[in-house]
């Protein structure tokens, strides 16, 4: 799977040679000697790619980078390569969503599955991503009534229940609840549930903007 | 002027008086009347009489009464004195019986011999100072007996030529023979004797004209004095004081026959001891009166004995093994030793005791010295097993260090394959690789021998160098560790060299400890772990190194201790780690000191000395 590698290490010399091995593997490579580079020249996040990332750099470390990224909603996944493996910085890393933790000398086969994963998911990440606009952007085209409908009918009120905790009839219910159903544009309500759920509506009560790890 | 009777003209009337003589048979009367003709100023008629009364008066069981007269017949004489001296006697000693005459001299005992038929009919005389040649003449009248004694001219020359070498010169000195109470017999003596010398003769010479020519001696010459009685011009002095007078004069050492002469200037001769003779004297008398016969009384003789004074040696340079055979040396100074014997012994002692102190006191210090040559290897030891016991701090920094190196050698060796594969290989691109290769093992090299150094148990050593690059490759080393541990590392550095002398091993491993000391301290802490080094120059001379942390502190009561060996709050250390840095840098010439910051945490502080 073709893309753009992100190689984050002050070691020149290590730099130069994933650049050359990867680029041999055909992939694009894009070099940064600090952390605090990358953040100063954001990757485009629309193509795929994953980030190489040294856990010991000067200035801004790796897993202190890997923390800012997520922070920003970056999707793009985090190979992190180390002199040195320690449990807790691995824990730590693998727990802020990393795709992997290698340790040099790594061998190309094993470096270049790990970046096909994160490559692959990258691509994941970003196609859920789109879903998930799409269905923002039909939430977000409901009228507040038909939002309130839409909150309580996928914590699966009856429409009797609706009516009388919004002060209306059930009737009017029922229409709203119509409208809700074909605006999303889902046949059922198990379908109306499951994209609740995926943008987070269940878990946090009311707000729709809430980050998918 | 006196006659001395002559001896010879004696010896018929004695032959007479003796069948007369009583028989000693019958009890004797216990008392002495000790007769001497001599000037009793002088010190050879004291001695003799001390001798003779030491022996009459030591009797304590049966007191002898002594009696003493003294004829003066050196400075009186004729018929008339003597018959004086006769009725004088004969009237003092009427009623006083005696039992022994003692008779001192020659003169005296012929007086006596012939008073004795009138006065002491059958009383036996002992004589004392009765020379040979004079004790042959007399034959052996009845009732007498005595000390004979012996001195032969020939004593007198041999003992001139032991301390005179090669003498070609007798000078005689004396009074006239004929006067002489002892020496008067040596007069014949003397051209058998000394056959071969030049005799200077000044015998019977006056004391003026004596000194004058004493004064002017040949080299090889040596007087000998006799007995001088008069300086010849109306003054008499005892034999002593004339010799006094000489000696003052004389230019060649002076032989002399009676002992009491040498404190006088005599350098001494075969010699007469006249403490000897009174008391051999007395003890004949003791036996008379005790009941022996005289006849059984066996005249005794004493020779002269060969007695130096040691004075009078040091002054003519006279040497004891020059001296005849069983020579005796009088008079001798006391050698410092002998006179401060208790001090120079105290002396001794305290320079003995003083020499085994300082013998003690450098022994000692050849152990310290040994101690103080060896410390610094101790230290060194010490030291590398405190290196070795942190090298497991150090893995993780050793694989970091190790693999980054590694890591790059490995992708491009790989990539210089895939390219070597590929059908038409980019050869400047394997070069490029294989330089980065070569380089990358270089720097994973480097690695291996930094840590063998560190590991290495090497002895102190000293070297010029850059305490900014110590403390930076130290820091560098212990990133790794501090990440590991969530602890925040910084390092502020002044800009340039900051020169010392010392062990960069051993200044790496006290900033080591140091810091590792600080991580260890906030393990406990839940975030905010932090260490920081700092370096600043105090002026040109010194150079301070702070490791400081925000830890919890060291408790006020421990300040001081925090540095002893085996001190230790940790469950698992060992206490030496603090107390290494210590004594490395106190074998830099700096120091060390722990406090708690105002703000909280400890900082450790040590001042080092910059290279001049």
């Amino acid at each position: 799977m073709p893309g753009r590698i992100h190689v984050v290490d002050d070691d020149d010399s290590f730099r130069t040679a994933m650049e050359r091995r990867l680029k041999l593997a055909g992939y694009e490579v894009a070099t940064y000697p600090s952390a605090q580079q990358l953040l100063d020249c954001l990757p485009d996040e629309n193509e795929p790619g994953c980030i190489l990332l040294d856990v010991r750099i000067p200035g801004l470390s790796g897993p202190e980078l890997q923390g800012r990224l997520n922070e920003l909603g970056s999707t793009l996944p985090i190979v992190f390569l180390t002199g040195h493996a320690d449990t807790p910085t691995t824990v730590r890393t693998i727990k802020a969503g990393a795709e992997d933790f290698l340790t040099k000398p790594v061998e190309s086969a094993q470096l270049l599955e790990a970046i096909e994963r994160a490559l692959a998911r990258h691509v994941m990440a970003r196609s859920e991503r789109g879903k998930l606009d799409e269905m923002r952007a039909l939430v977000a085209a409901l009228t507040p009534r038909e939002r309130q409908v839409f909150d309580l009918v996928v914590r699966g009120r009856l429409n009797k229940q609706i009516a009388h905790e919004l002060g209306t009839t059930e009737r009017t219910i029922k229409a709203h609840r119509h409208q809700v159903m074909e605006k999303m544009n889902v046949q059922s309500l198990a379908e109306l549930v499951r994209l609740a759920e995926r943008l987070g509506v269940l878990g946090t009560g009311n707000n729709l903007s809430g980050r998918s790890p | 002027m006196i006659r001395i009777i002559s001896i010879r003209g004696l010896i018929f009337g004695l032959l007479l008086l003796a069948p007369a003589c009583l028989s000693a048979a019958e009890r004797r009367p216990f008392s002495v009347l000790v007769l001497d003709q001599s000037d009793l100023r002088g010190p050879f008629y004291y001695q003799l009489s001390a001798g003779l009364r030491g022996v009459l008066g030591g009797n304590a069981d049966a007191r002898v009464t002594v009696y003493g007269e003294n004829l003066d017949l050196t400075r009186f004489g004729g018929a008339t004195y003597t018959e004086s001296l006769k009725l004088h006697l004969q009237e003092k000693y009427r009623d006083r019986p005696i039992g022994v005459i003692v008779a001192i001299g020659a003169g005296t005992l012929e007086h006596t011999l012939r008073w004795r038929q009138e006065l002491w009919p059958g009383t036996p005389i002992v004589f004392a100072m009765l020379d040979e040649t004079d004790f042959a003449k007399l034959g052996r009248p009845p009732d007498v007996t005595g000390v004979v004694m012996r001195i032969p001219f020939a004593g007198a020359m041999k003992a001139a030529r032991a301390v005179v070498p090669g003498l070609d010169t007798v000078a005689l000195v004396g009074d006239d023979w004929d006067r002489q109470v002892l020496f008067s017999h040596w007069d014949e003596e003397i051209p058998a004797a000394a056959a071969g010398l030049k005799v200077i003769d000044l015998v019977g010479q006056k004391m003026a004209d004596v000194r004058k020519r004493v004064a002017e001696l040949p080299e090889h010459s040596a007087i000998i004095y006799s007995a001088m009685f008069s300086d010849g011009e109306g003054t008499f002095y005892p034999p002593s004081t004339a010799l006094g007078m000489i000696a003052e004069k004389a230019n060649r050492p002076i032989v002399v026959g009676a002992e009491p002469l040498l404190p006088a200037g005599g350098i001494g001769g075969y010699v007469l001891l006249p403490s000897e003779i009174g008391s051999d004297a007395a003890r004949l008398a003791m036996r008379i009166l005790a009941g022996e016969r005289t006849e059984d009384v066996a005249p005794v003789t004493r020779e002269a004995k060969p007695l130096f004074n040691w004075h009078q040696m040091q002054r003519w340079g006279v040497s004891e093994s020059s001296l005849p055979e069983g020579s005796q040396v009088h008079l001798r100074e006391p050698t410092f030793l002998e006179r401060y014997r208790w001090q120079s012994l105290a002396v001794f002692a305290a320079l003995f005791i003083q020499a085994g102190l300082i013998a003690f006191l450098l022994h000692e210090r050849h152990l310290r010295h040994d101690a103080e040559a060896e410390s610094p290897n101790r230290m060194s030891e010490l030291a590398h097993v405190n290196r070795q016991a942190t090298a497991g701090e150090l893995s993780s920094s050793i694989a970091h260090e190790l693999n980054q190196p590694l890591g790059s050698i490995l992708a491009n060796a790989e990539t210089a394959e895939l390219i070597l594969k590929s059908a038409d290989p980019d050869l400047d691109e394997v070069r490029e690789i294989l330089a980065d290769i070569k380089r990358d093992d270089q720097r994973a090299g480097e690695v291996i021998r930094r840590l063998r150094g560190y590991l290495t148990r090497a002895p102190f050593e000293t070297k010029d160098i850059d305490l900014n690059q110590i403390l930076g490759e130290t820091f560098e080393f212990l990133s790794v560790q501090a990440s590991t541990r969530n602890v925040a590392l910084y390092l502020q550095t002044v800009p340039g060299d900051i020169r010392i002398k010392g062990d960069p091993v051993q200044l790496q491993q006290v900033i080591l400890n140091l810091v590792v000391n600080s991580m260890d301290a906030m393990a406990a802490i839940p975030y905010g772990r932090t260490v920081i080094g700092r370096v600043e120059l105090n002026g040109g001379s010194t150079a301070e190194i702070s490791i400081s942390d925000s830890g919890p502190g060291i408790p006020p009561d421990k300040l001081a201790q925090v540095f002893d060996p085996f001190f230790t709050t940790k469950d698992q250390g060992m206490g030496i780690g603090l107390s290494i840095a210590r004594t490395i840098i106190l074998a830099h010439k700096g120091r060390i000191w722990a406090e708690n910051q105002s703000g909280g945490g400890a900082a450790f502080h040590f001042v080092l000395p910059l290279a001049a």
